[in-house]
């Protein structure tokens, strides 16, 4: 592939294996636009230039006959990565653990363990029971992100202790998040999943990790990936999340099981035909885009620490929770709520001479309050994080009224 | 002929066809968005575009024909509805038994003709009536255009509306399984919006004969793609990024429609030498896309052994029915590969009805 001085209008020529790719100019209108510091989520990361390229010049096949070349190279490579067997290319993370779950609670009449605050029982539409047929069972979350062992000892349901009842669900499968989204990106440590895998072993019951931010966590623990999922049986990661892929997940496990999710996941719809196009930019977010994380977490510590030197005027964060990409904070202001700051926020505004749009989602938390959360990924950089925190600060210093709920 | 000399000849499936140049610039190119918040632009464009060429409303990028299929199901049927399709319908055989297995929906078959055509008649005697706590209620009536294993068969508009009118009567949605629709509208020579007015909502594979790397578009009403976008999030289907996808799509739609005659005249020809070789059968004058289904007569062999034998001979075809194979033809064959094809094919049968004499 080469790389030439490009054409008058145009940022580079490259020639690859296809014929003349130019990539694209960078628009005039950039300076009159203004810029926009999206931290709404990890999956609104655009593809880089090299994954673009990648996609241009992907070996492909046919995958539902097993003849993708690069695909195959992505599963291979995120089951080794994993400490695997083998891999499913799949279309999001909802498929994922769902074709997992589905994998897994193969049989009538089981069900599945999870936390009260993870994603498969909060926003993945309760797939588990509308498709897939089976119970999910909840646990709570605590705030560190793990599930309450005590509470999951009390709820365990072995089919050795209770095939003879017929009253009774048989625990097949518990689900651990990491990092845990709703309680703040938290990582959930290897010495947690000993201690869970110690408690459920000789009961025939088998642990899934959606692992949509694993390499947050991993990268956190300064661990290799393999080490956090040692004691699960199968995994599902996300590559368009912080990874930035365009789209997709993996989902790993032993060879036997991802035979079943493969069969699983063609009736929900996800065989694919040359989809090495997108597995091409995969394979570069799981070698290259899993060693950037750092960044994302060092701005996300830097928004924090803004964000507290603003409790005066009601931002309540425990900067200490603040372990990977993600920030929740509170806001305790009688005269605006977490969806008004949002909203606020999202309008145009100038900070350190530049327009700029910061956008940011309500979230509802555990305890009922509407908290705010920013999610930091490749495109918000140092300076945007610091554009934020102005904007953040006008809003809030500036809103008439009384700064703190008024305490009797 | 050394076997590293040999070309192999895949006619297995259109589904194989790679991605052209220009669809490959466009994707590496293609401006995106997150589309789980609707902001991907090239994905907007292409459901604008394809609702448009098919006269509906809205539609939607979906992963697969199957996931197209499915959510069409799930938007239209409750938990113990009745769907009613052809006994050779792709739904019935090919598609994981989802819409029972996953959308709780119970298949009922009336007969396909060997031109994929249902007879209203049929369909009428089918339909359950609602209110019946026996019976489950027919929601839905899928028709499929051009018909996979009716040797892609195309449906008219005439054929179409005479069993959506009897499904609509009865208070029951069309869906086509419009795999193959673009590949009915050239061999008609019909626009393809004319080929679905009177269904309610279909689907069209962008990864087949399009040769897009990937995906399906359903379009339909407002109402019936804003229901279905939630469905389609349920069973994992919503993509960040997909426009790398769509993109592809719409130098699909703008480039790769019209090509497809020439598919349907390698199909032609490819049918018309299959019947001059002594021990097969097949129709010529039926082919009308690009699909050839031929029947294998026993003094030739099983169709598994004919389709090893043509495998080992380098023409790579699928099996369909009973004592039958199916070819599909597509860009990556041409009129020269058509013939080479031919020749081994005569070849193969040739000598397996020697050895089967001896």
């Amino acid at each position: 592939m080469e790389v030439s001085n490009g054409e008058e209008g145009m940022s580079m020529v490259v020639m690859g294996r296809y014929g003349v790719l130019y990539t694209k100019p960078r628009p005039k209108s950039a300076e009159t636009s203004p810029r926009v510091i999206d931290m709404r989520s990890d999956t609104v990361t655009r593809p880089t230039e090299e994954m673009r390229v990648a996609m241009f010049e992907a070996e492909v096949g046919d995958d539902v006959f097993g003849e993708d070349p690069t695909v195959a190279e992505l599963e291979k490579k995120a089951a080794e990565l994993l400490g695997k067997e083998a891999g499913l290319f799949v279309a999001s993370g909802t498929m994922g653990n769902l074709a997992a779950m589905m994998s897994h609670c193969w049989s009538r009449g089981e069900e599945v363990l999870a936390g009260d605050q993870s994603h498969v029982v909060l926003f993945e539409q309760g797939g588990a029971a509308q498709i897939g047929n089976f119970f999910l069972r909840t646990v709570r979350n605590l705030p560190d992100g793990t599930l309450d062992l005590e509470e999951l000892r009390s709820k365990l349901q072995p089919e050795g202790k209770v095939a003879g009842d017929p009253h009774k669900t048989m625990t097949r499968l518990i689900v651990v998040e990491n990092t845990h989204n709703m309680m703040g990106g938290r990582v959930i440590r290897p010495e947690y999943m000993d201690r869970l895998a110690e408690l459920i072993r000789g009961l025939g019951i088998r642990i899934h990790v959606d692992g949509a931010r694993l390499f947050n966590a991993a990268t956190a623990l300064g661990l290799p990936p393999a080490e956090l999922v040692k004691h699960a049986d199968s995994v599902t990661i996300c590559l368009s999340k912080g990874l930035s892929a365009p789209a997709g997940s993996v989902l790993v496990g032993t060879a036997h099981f991802i035979s079943r999710a493969r069969r699983v996941r063609k009736s929900l719809g996800g065989g694919m035909r040359q989809v090495g196009v997108l597995a091409a930019p995969g394979i570069i977010a799981l070698e290259k885009m899993s060693q950037r994380l750092e960044i994302d977490h060092n701005m996300a510590k830097f928004l924090g620490r803004g964000l507290v030197s603003m409790s005066d005027l009601g931002v309540d964060l425990d900067l200490e929770a603040v372990e990977t990409n993600i920030v929740f904070f509170g806001l305790q202001r009688s005269d605006m709520t977490a969806e008004d700051f949002v909203a606020r926020l999202e309008k145009e505004g100038v900070a350190n001479g530049d327009r700029v749009i910061v956008k940011m989602l309500p979230a509802r938390v555990a305890s009922g309050e509407v908290k705010v959360r920013a999610v930091l990924n490749h495109h918000v950089t140092h300076q945007g994080v610091e554009c934020a925190l102005i904007r953040i600060r006008e809003i809030l210093a500036n809103r008439g009224g009384r700064k703190r709920k008024q305490e009797t | 002929m050394g076997a590293e000399q040999m070309n192999v000849i895949d006619l297995r499936s259109d589904t194989i066809t790679h991605p052209t140049e220009a669809m490959r610039k466009a994707m590496s190119e293609a401006e995106v968005g997150d589309d789980v918040y609707g902001e991907d632009p090239s994905i907007n464009l292409l459901e604008q575009r394809a609702s448009e060429i098919l006269g509906k409303e809205a539609g939607l990028l979906t992963a697969s024909g199957t996931m197209s299929n499915l959510v069409a199901a799930l938007t239209y049927c409750h938990r113990g509805d009745e769907i009613i399709m052809g006994d050779q319908a792709h739904m019935f055989w090919n598609e994981s038994a989802g819409v029972s297995a996953l959308a709780g929906a119970q298949v009922r078959l009336v007969p396909n003709d060997d031109q994929g055509k249902i007879d209203p008649a049929d369909l009428s005697a089918a339909i359950r009536p609602r209110g019946n706590v026996h019976m489950p209620p027919t929601t839905l009536v899928c028709l499929e255009n051009t018909h996979n294993r009716c040797s892609g068969a195309a449906l008219t508009p005439q054929d179409t509306k005479a069993v959506a009118d009897v499904a609509h009567e009865a208070g029951a949605s069309v869906h086509m399984d419009g795999a193959r629709i673009f590949n009915a509208a050239v061999a008609l020579e019909v626009p393809p919006a004319e080929l679905v007015k009177d269904v309610d909502d279909v689907s069209f594979c962008l990864s087949k004969a399009l040769s897009c790397p990937v995906g399906s578009v359903l379009v339909g009403s407002e109402e019936f793609i804003g229901e279905a976008r939630r469905w389609r999030k349920m069973i994992g289907g919503g993509m960040r990024q997909a426009g790398v996808l769509a993109a592809a799509g719409l130098v699909a739609l703008e480039t790769m429609i019209e090509r497809l005659a020439d598919d349907h005249a390698n199909a032609r020809r490819l049918a018309q030498g299959l019947a001059d070789i002594e021990g097969l059968k097949v129709d010529p004058e039926s082919i009308q896309t690009n699909i050839v289904i031929f029947e294998i007569e026993p003094s030739v062999g099983t169709a598994p052994e004919v389709l090893q034998a043509l495998a080992d001979a380098g023409v790579k075809v699928t099996p369909s029915r009973t004592q039958t194979l199916r070819m599909v033809t597509h860009r990556q064959v041409d009129s020269a590969d058509v013939e080479e094809a031919l020749s081994r094919v005569a070849g193969v049968v040739g000598k397996l009805r020697e050895q089967n004499k001896a």
